[in-house]
């Protein structure tokens, strides 16, 4: 029988080997936070199955609330035995939705606003961040739409960090890195990408510093980009360039780290934030799920944008976790991640969250307030 | 769902409780086995009072009512095959008391194992029946199917753990069961006959169970045979060398290659391993019981015996072996995990007799399983698009059961026998055991709305 779906013909072996032992039932975060088997990674993979099988269609608008309910924060993956890349497959299942007309209002919303705007939320006027924009530069310094704004002040602090250690960097008028949109079914826009890539290499910087470990990916992994790499241009996530500085301050409070999924899971990247905060902060602790098995921040794979009650949800189930190990800081190094979980927060709860970025560079500012009293 | 009893469901569980919703109707078609059926609502519930509204209503309207925890079993139990009513019970996920001056847990059905296991570990206690999906299975889905796992060689299964239940009547009655005591020959044991009951007598809401101090000391070691019948040998004479390991489980040659793809153990891919597991208070003591057991390896013929030097290479090792069915998937998509259990004298035979099974069947059939307990996992792994690859499972699955009954064991060790073994009952019970059956169910839920269709009872 031939595939009927792009999905099927990618990944057939892959959905029929999920062998349904449900062992992604203990890490997935939207079944954690709803128990609703139909959310998690198996209950889309059955469905999947069923849709081959030619039990059920695609275009069913019941599959939107699952299909378009997973935060591809990749947890189901790194636990499966079977094998089964359910974040590939979940993508793959959305462009053949799309493709037949079948999307989530919220996704198929944010694709129209970045046909016309250069930022998801659909904003005029860009924040100014008072720094050098489009001039020449050894490192562009590459906010994303997160940081530019709605954490505009996580990313001040990084700006005023980046002055500290005298690092010569650029802003420019970037647009969104659009790779979000391939998560969600649709194809990224050429215009944007182009924008980005001529900006950066009018500057002539050597480096590419993202202050967002999505769009680090995105220009790293996404072939669209590949032209920066043919131009010898290296992309790092802010995190891994701050990776040998030292900041010569230092914290006794107790703090904590949470991976956020697009730097952990999906890049790698534990251990070069875990040897910054060892630094600034040795009275350092680890929350029960931590590196590969972290809990995730539920911003993730559009999920706050369309389900912002569950996506708060599993920011909360997060937080619990702070206050089990008695945190007074929660650090992590995703504006996505800042931005839900700020949301998330209880007033009862008295932790703080930041980025470390954000964390170094106040502490450094306090640091030289009292060296001027 | 006619609407009138749609309303009446909304009027118990709220609007929040219940769905007819097509991606919770498919995911509640299956569980971990092979079978699949379509329920016609699904509700999560809260409290027993909620299932025993839901109950009265089912059994008035003679509406077929599916208790279900995780979903992890592995022969159709929780499959709704004639439609019906799935009760999720996974809402019902408190841990109510531990007492460890009574050495009891009192539970809901819809606390996951290893959340049980993960409260109990401060004091330095464990439940002891170690099911493979731990961190997944929810501990009512482990009485309801009287649940085995790797340390049952030593410490037995969920029936020997359960001190007392809150069960919820077909007709809506709330009945305790048991005791908060060690011991109780007070009346008929009821608590028992629901332990294994596969939700066909009554939905089990709560559960009162015996806990254990964990022996802090483990040793870990695994054994390589280049013979099959060497490595039935060993297991058998370990079993009667004067100790019991905590675990001893058997992999066969299908089964370590596909943990290595999934892992980066780097096990040795020898025809057969014995991985064990010896516990105790002391290192000495764990040590002792270990080197009775290697000699038992060595006289066998083992080829290699590795012995684990840290705790996170025991895990590892554990962890592995926990998953094996699972990872089996990778190989081919299509399988059915049996669990024959024999007497432990006959584990040689039957690991001949799956191989030949495999040869005349000329179908492929990984081996694992609790050698301990005389319980083997053969998974006979076959395309399911291919007919007559169909054929020669279907042909395999039926041997095996007769050889494990030809040789004094049974259909099924821990998995049930849900609907994957309901037709082979009549191999390993006379006629009058399959009545008695019967007629129990009958006394419980004389409208046949629990779970029906499943273990061969008669309608």
């Amino acid at each position: 029988m031939e595939a009927k779906y792009d999905f099927e013909t990618k990944y057939r072996k892959q959905v029929l080997q999920c062998s349904r032992c449900g062992f992604c039932q203990a890490v997935c975060p939207v079944y954690g936070l709803t128990l609703r088997p139909s959310l998690n990674a198996r209950g889309k993979m059955l469905l999947l199955k069923e849709i081959m099988d030619g039990q059920i269609d695609l275009d069913s608008e019941e599959l939107v609330e699952t299909l378009y309910q997973c935060t591809t924060c990749a947890s189901c993956e790194e636990n499966c035995p079977s094998g089964v890349n359910v974040p590939d497959i979940i993508k793959e299942a959305r462009k053949d939705m799309v493709h037949i007309g079948s999307c989530h209002p919220a996704f198929k919303g944010m694709n129209e606003v970045l046909q016309e705007s250069g930022n998801i939320y659909a904003e005029d006027e860009p924040e100014d961040f008072e720094r050098k924009r489009n001039q020449k530069a050894e490192n562009v310094y590459f906010i994303g739409c997160v940081g530019s704004y709605r954490e505009d002040e996580a990313t001040m602090s990084v700006l005023a960090l980046l002055d500290r250690l005298k690092v010569d960097y650029t802003l420019i008028d970037e647009v969104c890195c659009t790779g979000v949109l391939e998560d969600l079914g649709y194809p990224m826009i050429d215009k944007h990408v182009r924008t980005n890539i001529d900006l950066i290499l009018a500057t002539g910087a050597k480096t590419v510093i993202t202050g967002c470990p999505y769009c680090s990916r995105t220009f790293n992994n996404k072939p669209q980009y590949a032209e920066l790499k043919e131009k010898g241009i290296r992309v790092v996530h802010i995190i891994q360039f701050l990776k040998d500085f030292d900041f010569g301050v230092q914290t006794e409070k107790r703090v904590t780290y949470h991976d956020p999924c697009d730097l952990g899971r999906h890049c790698g990247i534990y251990d070069e934030p875990r040897e910054i905060i060892r630094k600034i902060a040795p009275n350092f602790v680890e929350m029960p799920h931590t590196r590969e098995n972290a809990l995730c921040c539920g911003a993730g794979g559009g999920v706050r944008g369309a389900y912002p009650k569950n996506s708060i949800g599993m920011a909360r189930r997060r937080l619990k976790e702070v206050e089990e190990v008695d945190a007074d800081i929660l650090l992590t190094e995703c504006n996505s991640c800042l931005h839900n979980f700020s949301n998330a927060k209880l007033r009862k709860q008295k932790f703080k969250i930041y980025n470390i970025t954000q964390f170094i560079s106040k502490l450094m500012e306090e640091g030289s307030e009292k060296d001027k009293a | 769902m006619d609407e009138r009893v749609k309303k009446a469901l909304i009027d118990i569980v709220g609007e929040e409780g219940y769905t007819d919703n097509l991606i919770d109707m498919v995911s509640y078609s299956y569980d971990a086995s092979e079978h699949r059926h379509r329920p016609s609502c699904a509700l999560w519930v809260e409290s027993a009072e909620q299932v025993s509204e839901i109950l009265k209503l089912a059994n008035n309207e003679l509406i077929p009512v599916i208790p279900r925890g995780a979903g992890t079993g592995l022969s159709g139990m929780a499959v709704p095959i004639r439609s019906g009513i799935v009760l999720d019970l996974s809402h019902m996920n408190r841990i109510i008391s531990i007492s460890i001056e009574d050495r009891m847990a009192v539970v809901q059905a819809g606390v996951i194992y290893s959340e049980l296991e993960k409260a109990l570990k401060p004091y330095g206690f464990f439940f002891p029946p170690d099911p493979a999906s731990e961190t997944v299975c929810t501990l009512g889905g482990n009485v309801i199917t009287n649940a085995g796992g790797l340390r049952g060689a030593k410490y037995g299964t969920t029936r020997d753990y359960v001190l007392g239940l809150q069960v919820v009547l077909p007709d809506g009655r709330i009945m305790r069961t048991g005791s908060k005591t060690m011991k109780s020959v007070s009346g008929y044991e009821l608590t028992r006959l629901f332990v294994g009951s596969e939700g066909t007598l009554g939905i089990v809401t709560e559960m009162n169970l015996k806990i254990n101090p964990r022996p802090p000391k483990t040793s870990t070691s695994l054994a390589t045979f280049d013979d099959l019948r060497d490595a039935g040998k060993a297991v058998s004479e370990i079993m009667h060398s004067g100790i019991i390991p905590s675990a001893l489980e058997i992999l066969g040659k299908h089964t370590i290659l596909a943990i290595n793809q999934n892992t980066d153990l780097n096990l040795p891919e020898v025809e057969v391993m014995l991985l064990v597991e010896t516990d105790g208070y002391t290192k000495e003591e764990t040590d002792f019981q270990m080197s009775i057991v290697l000699d038992v390896f060595k006289k066998n013929n083992c080829r290699e015996i590795k012995r684990a030097t840290s705790k996170e290479e025991a895990t590892d090792l554990w962890k592995a072996r926990k998953t094996a069915y699972a990872v089996l998937a990778r190989i081919m998509t299509h399988f059915v995990l049996e669990d024959i259990t024999v007497p432990m004298s006959k584990i040689p035979e039957m690991l001949e007799g799956v191989e030949a099974i495999a040869q005349r069947n000329n179908i492929r059939i990984a081996t694992y399983g609790h050698a301990g307990d005389g319980n083997l996992h053969p998974q006979i792994l076959y395309d399911g698009y291919d007919p007559e690859q169909v054929k020669n499972k279907e042909a395999a699955t039926a041997e095996l059961f007769k050889l494990s009954i030809d040789l004094g064991g049974t259909l099924t060790g821990e998995h049930g026998i849900g609907l994957s073994k309901a037709p082979f009952m009549k191999l390993e019970h006379d006629p009058v055991a399959l009545d008695m059956m019967s007629s129990i169910k009958k006394l419980f839920d004389p409208n046949n709305i629990l779970n029906p269709g499943k273990m061969a009872l008669k309608d």
